[in-house]
């Protein structure tokens, strides 16, 4: 080589750049393979507030919350080491009340934690980082368990026990004339009314106004209370935590003078005036809904109204163009009176063997629009009693014929050709349906008459007392005249061994049902019993 | 040259006519769209149907006269591992459990309606049939295994252990059943309808139908329907068909859209690519000719240059010559005229003195 | 120069032993072990074509294409590219003092198709099908990449076989047909060219249809192209490389115009390689910017990319380019072996290492002893071959009778 010093140049800086792009590159990996693998903790507060005035510089902080609160229980510092307090309550921003500029913010987090942390590394003692990316850190150490913490019934009616029935401890309204915050008595209403997820000019978010609200409570309160009460993050936003929150059973009403029993009116005094209503009026037993869910917030949304005032006839903006007839029988939504039923029968197992097959698409029949739109007797005022007439008045109880009036065994013997017949137990089924509704109202209404029952099986066809057989519509597979419909073969397995399944009925193997025709060929098998 | 020029462009375009317009399947790189012969036939397999029987396998091992299996089909341990497609079974069950309950993906070649075993044979021994079935005749393959290479699904298989005479195999969609009218094995057997059979355009019908029907159960995807430019075979699924294996990367390009640019340059590059090369020689030839005129040119007047250097330095030489040479007789001249003198003097001397 | 004058019969008799022995007539280590290559080679051929594709190597029905296709064909090929680029450079760019280099050339890309096909003859299940042109003479899928790979190197052997005739042509001293072959030179030239161009970029294109397989760094609707414009850089290489490799072994067979043109010859082609591998690292860079797959690169396969493209292809093109401009034969040398391994990784890359990428590990291909085994006896015959043709034949010299009739 007749320049040597060239060559080594060169391939030194060929080198050098390919180590340079190996190495960001290898940065660049472990930060996408580092995502999710840290330690989940539900108090992980992200300190990335001054995204409101651009992009940050560095990666945002993760707070531990909870281990800064110990650290100081065990030196005994309060909280006012970091939280400023507002009318005599802690406020839960770091060291201030509110973000004025950016510099400022970022000037209170450094000065405050690295002083803080470098003080007690001074005092020899173990504490937090101080160097910019032990807590700007690209990859993150945690993983945020933190779920919002609900507030049932249940946990509501032990705040009202505790405080007296003294609901204007929490619940205020505001006055925008006196600006004023005031209690009005029996119109209590969730926080959402006013508190939304945002900030807005002086009404706090959701999540400061909570925060202020039951942190400082519990605090003043720690010491009265032989409870334990929750302060610290994972106490309520740890799913784990939520098993120690007592449960009330049941839980006592609320008191806030709603009705019992009430007649759904469509808002239109004309429509709604004895005789005038086209559709017959719904009586509905408020009382027994307030038990069927936990919070009042699964029918109401955040404000307390009637559905009426929003859901009108013709809709409005109010209710989000939802109108009366929608808000109450909409299927794909568990706010409304159908769709929250649906889900009821499609979720519970002992239902869902029939309901699944009930298609999104299908139509509610006219015999079970009466079921809700009870006819009105004549010469009844619309008030709350009739509404409880009308409903004590439906039947409590399913019905289907008599036991000699069902068969009891069918023989499927038409189609076997690898397997032997089937003893078909058709008796022991209807019963065993039947037995399963058990004293569900919902049930109970809905499968009043007698044949209804039948048609989980005998579907598509009207209710009868001798309904058609399988056979009658299903025939040969694959009818490209209609190939929707499955054969005779199809229908059976797919309606008794979906059905099985769904109910969790262990019987789903081949000879659960029919024996094999000859055993020597392969042996029996039985997918059941795995 | 002993050939034509013409002669010799004519057999380059015929090579590459034959390779790019040859075939008539090639059409994916125009505007047209193929969805399938009309009323090609296809399956429709419902995954949420499936109770992993195994029905299928056993009616295709036994109508398509495959090796029969060492584990009974009634075997169910069979299905705790996941297998693949080979050259002993055209169909295989697969299990895989989501969210606590198993659920069963069959697996065949899914009869694309333009397949990309059928688009990368050289010797065209994949066939689309107008109804549907994606065949394969065993009479010409040469084995190179390419549509096993092609093939998205990873379907094709091969006989490697048959040392004379191995084949490609994979499902026929039992077109000799077809034929006969009769249904496909798979088909036939199953017991809760998870696989129907009917004309693709119907059963896209009933998937649609299904959906819309029970929106909760299935996802909102017919996986054939665009996949791969459209199969024959259709599935539907309660959940994401890539958590059960199947692959939802393909893209919805029919398989000889991605060869078809690369086919179309190969008529350009046998027209254009000779006329290049024999512009480069020309180019080439002429530059070494100017180079050899020039130098020609050069030697000429270097020549010229010398020539009449040397006439000059000739002519001077001449001059010079002549003039010495005219001096020369000059001087002889005067010499002469000196010598002419001297001796009439002497002469008269001697006269004289011959006359004293 | 006696030796040159042997009849072909003397030399045919005197093959065998002259193969396995060297000039002592002892065995040396390395024709001992040309030996064992030969021996196991067809043991295992007999093996291949008694029982089986199977018996022999590790395809599966996942990965049908192994060792035979990835090594053999695509490393072949693109390895034999420096006979194209060689009698391109020569007779169709009038860079006439290559002229000597041609003939070896040519007989390496000969003798490299040969191996190609011979390959493939292991390789495909049914030989007999391929011998019999099933594809050309049977039925024609013409809708195929490999119909068209399959019939340009079909050409392309033939092609090459007649630019390969002058030389036995010679060494048998038929005039007539000698010159008939010679007047050929410029038409077989061009069609090769288009040849080459069609089958070396088509080869790349194979694998167009299997965007779901193969890892999109590698894949690229520019496959083609890369195949193309790398397969120039592999040919030009190589003629540096098997050039220096005869040089070592063959010295005395070289005639007075083959030295004198080697050393311009290296230093003309290190400046074309230089330029080739810029614009192929240029074109892979394309390739990933078209497709933005950048993200794609902080990943293990993105890393090896990474190492394929600058260690493989920047690298060497820097190393060519500082070589031609100081004279330095000997990086020139150095890079040309750089460059083969680089391309010959680029195709096991793309025909095996990210294929299938998708896959869990275990259900990879890994070459089984016996594929690599005659991979390497298929690389040992073409040598001996080689070894045979220009110890004999006037490939790195001028034939005394004909020395004169060249243009």
């Amino acid at each position: 080589m007749k320049k040597p010093g060239h060559l080594f140049r060169w391939t030194t800086i060929t080198l050098f750049c390919l180590g340079v792009f190996l190495s960001t590159d290898l940065q660049g990996k472990n930060q996408s393979t580092g995502q999710g693998q840290g330690e989940q903790r539900a108090d992980i507060i992200i300190i990335d507030g001054m995204t409101s005035w651009g992009e940050l510089e560095k990666p945002s902080v993760e707070f531990p919350h909870d281990a800064h609160t110990e650290a100081l229980a065990i030196e005994k510092i309060s909280c006012d080491k970091c939280h400023l307090k507002k009318n005599e309550s802690f406020f839960p921003k770091f060291k201030r009340l509110e973000d004025k500029d950016r510099v400022e913010v970022m000037n209170i987090y450094h000065d405050n934690c690295i002083g803080c942390h470098g003080e007690m590394r001074l005092q020899g003692k173990k504490t937090g980082p101080i160097e910019c990316d032990d807590c700007h850190r690209e990859q993150k150490l945690y993983v945020s368990s933190r779920q919002p913490v609900g507030f049932d019934n249940s946990l509501h009616y032990r705040h009202v026990e505790v405080h007296e029935k003294k609901c204007e401890q929490c619940h205020h309204e505001y006055d925008e004339k006196t600006k004023k915050l005031f209690h009005a008595k029996e119109k209590e209403g969730t926080c959402r009314y006013c508190h939304k997820e945002e900030t807005q000019e002086n009404r706090l978010s959701m999540r400061i106004s909570s925060h202020i609200a039951c942190i400082n409570c519990h605090l003043k309160n720690q010491e009265k209370n032989p409870l334990n009460l929750p302060v610290k993050c994972s106490q309520c936003h740890a799913p784990s935590a939520w098993q120690k929150i007592k449960k009330l059973d049941p839980v006592p009403r609320l008191e806030r003078k709603q009705p019992d029993m009430v007649m759904i009116k469509t808002g239109d005094e004309e429509l709604d005036a004895v005789g005038k209503n086209r559709m017959n009026l719904v009586p509905f037993n408020h009382k027994a809904h307030e038990g069927y869910n936990n919070t009042c917030r699964v029918c109401h949304h955040q404000e307390m109204k009637k559905c009426n005032e929003c859901h009108t006839l013709g809709g409005s903006d109010a209710g989000k163009g939802v109108n009366l007839e929608l808000a109450m029988h909409k299927k794909d939504t568990d706010h409304s009176c159908v769709g929250c039923h649906a889900q009821q029968y499609k979720k519970n197992k002992d239902c869902a063997g029939c309901h699944q097959f009930t298609p999104a698409t299908a139509r509610m029949s006219n015999r079970s629009c009466e079921v809700c739109h009870i006819p009105l007797p004549e010469g009844v005022e619309l008030n709350d009693k009739t509404a409880q007439l009308l409903l004590d008045g439906r039947p409590q109880k399913p019905d289907t014929y008599r036991q000699e009036e069902i068969p009891e065994k069918i023989v499927i013997d038409k189609l076997s050709k690898k397997y032997e017949a089937v003893d078909f137990p058709h008796r022991k089924i209807v019963n065993s349906i039947v037995e399963k509704m058990g004293d569900n109202k919902l049930a109970a209404h809905f499968h009043a008459e007698k044949a209804t029952v039948c048609s989980g099986c005998h579907h598509n066809g009207p209710l009868t007392k001798q309904p058609s057989g399988c056979a009658s519509c299903h025939t040969k597979a694959f009818n490209d005249k209609d190939m929707h419909k499955p054969g005779i073969v199809g229908a059976y397995h797919i309606q008794c061994m979906e059905c099985h399944a769904t109910m969790k009925i262990d019987k789903v193997g081949c000879v659960d049902c029919h024996k094999e025709k000859s055993p020597q060929l392969s042996s029996p098998r039985n997918k059941g019993k795995e | 040259m002993s050939i034509s020029r013409r002669k010799f462009l004519g057999w380059m375009g015929a090579a590459g006519l034959a390779t790019s317009f040859g075939g008539d399947r090639a059409q994916a790189a125009s505007t047209k769209e193929f969805t399938g012969h009309p009323g090609s036939f296809g399956v429709l397999h419902d995954i949420t149907r499936c109770v992993g029987c195994r029905s299928c396998e056993e009616a295709c091992n036994t109508v398509n006269s495959l090796p029969r299996s060492a584990k009974p089909y009634t075997d169910e341990s069979v299905l705790n591992k996941k297998r693949r497609l080979n050259s002993k079974e055209y169909t295989v069950v697969n299990k895989s459990v989501q969210k606590g309950s198993p659920l069963f993906l069959k697996i065949q070649c899914n009869h694309c309606l333009e397949p990309a075993c059928a688009s990368v044979c050289f010797v065209d021994a994949f066939e689309k049939l107008p109804n549907g079935a994606v065949v394969y005749d065993a009479s010409v393959c040469v084995g190179c295994r390419y549509c096993m290479m092609a093939c998205p699904f990873e379907v094709p298989t091969y006989e490697y252990d048959d040392p004379y005479t191995p084949e490609v195999v994979k499902c026929t969609l039992c077109a000799p059943r077809l034929e006969k009218g009769q249904l496909p094995g798979c088909v036939e057997s199953c017991p809760t309808e998870s696989l129907i059979f009917g004309k693709r355009d119907d059963l896209l019908k009933v998937a649609r139908a299904r959906i819309e029907k029970y929106p909760e159960r299935y996802v909102d995807h017919i996986y054939g329907e665009h996949e791969m430019g459209g199969t024959n075979w259709l599935y539907l699924s309660g959940v994401p068909f890539k958590d059960i294996g199947m692959r939802e990367d393909l893209g919805n390009m029919p398989a000889p859209a991605l060869t078809s640019g690369a086919l179309h340059v190969v008529p350009m590059v046998v027209s254009l690519w000779p006329v290049f090369l024999a512009g480069m020689y020309g180019m080439a030839k002429r530059r070494n000719k100017i180079a050899a005129e020039e130098k020609e040119k050069a030697v000429a007047i270097a020549v010229e240059q010398a020539e009449s250097k040397a006439a000059e330095t000739l002519s001077q030489a001449m001059e010079k010559a002549k003039k010495e040479k005219e001096n020369i007789l000059r001087r002889m001249e005067r010499t002469r005229k000196k010598a002419a003198e001297k001796g009439l003097a002497k002469s008269s001397e001697t006269k004289s003195e011959e006359g004293a | 120069m006696s030796e040159q004058k042997n009849s072909p019969a003397q030399g045919m008799a005197g093959v065998a032993s002259r193969f396995m022995k060297d000039d002592n007539d002892k065995f040396s280590p390395l024709a001992t072990l040309t030996v064992i290559i030969l021996v196991v080679g067809t043991i295992l051929t007999i093996l291949r074509f008694t029982q089986g594709l199977g018996a022999v190597t590790n395809l599966s029905d996942t990965h049908p294409w192994g060792m035979w296709i990835g090594f053999d064909l695509m490393c072949g090929v693109a390895l034999a590219a420096g006979g194209y680029t060689t009698s391109a450079a020569c007779y169709l760019f009038g860079m006439k003092k290559y002229h000597s280099a041609v003939r070896p050339a040519i007989l390496t890309a000969f003798l490299g198709y040969a191996v190609v096909v011979v390959s493939l003859l292991y390789d495909v299940g049914r030989p007999d099908r391929l011998i019999l042109a099933y594809p050309f003479i049977v039925q024609q899928g013409t809708t195929s990449l490999l119909f068209e790979v399959g019939l340009c190197v079909l050409l392309y052997l033939t092609v090459l076989f007649l630019e390969f005739t002058p030389i036995p042509l010679e060494w048998l001293g038929l005039r007539k047909a000698r010159n008939i072959a010679v007047k050929l030179t410029l038409v077989l030239t061009i069609f090769g060219v288009v040849l080459s161009t069609l089958h070396q970029s088509s080869l790349g294109a194979l694998f167009l249809i299997a965007p779901s397989k193969l890892h999109p760094l590698w894949y690229s609707p520019y496959l083609a192209v890369f195949f193309f414009v790398s397969s120039i850089a592999a040919g030009l290489s190589m003629v540096i490389f098997e050039g220096t490799l005869s040089h070592k072994a063959l010295h005395h067979r070289m005639g007075k115009e083959y030295l004198e043109e080697h050393p311009p010859l290296v230093l003309g082609y290190a400046k074309a390689a230089a330029l080739v591998l810029f614009g192929y690292f240029m074109v892979k860079v394309v390739g990933i910017t078209a497709d933005n797959n950048w993200h794609l690169l902080p990943t293990p396969y993105g890393i090896w990319f990474l190492v394929e493209l600058l260690g493989f292809v920047a690298l060497p093109c820097l190393l060519f380019a500082v070589g031609s401009r100081n004279n330095d034969v000997g990086l020139i040398k150095f890079s040309a072996v750089w460059t083969i391994i680089g391309i010959v990784l680029n195709r096991l890359n793309i025909s095996m290492i990210a294929f299938n990428y998708h896959l869990p590990l275990e259900e990879r291909y890994v070459p089984s002893w016996m594929e690599i085994a005659l991979s390497i006896f298929m690389v040992t015959c073409l040598i001996l071959v080689f070894r045979f043709i220009v110890t004999r034949m006037p490939v790195f010299d001028e034939h005394p009778d004909f020395r004169e009739t060249h243009e």
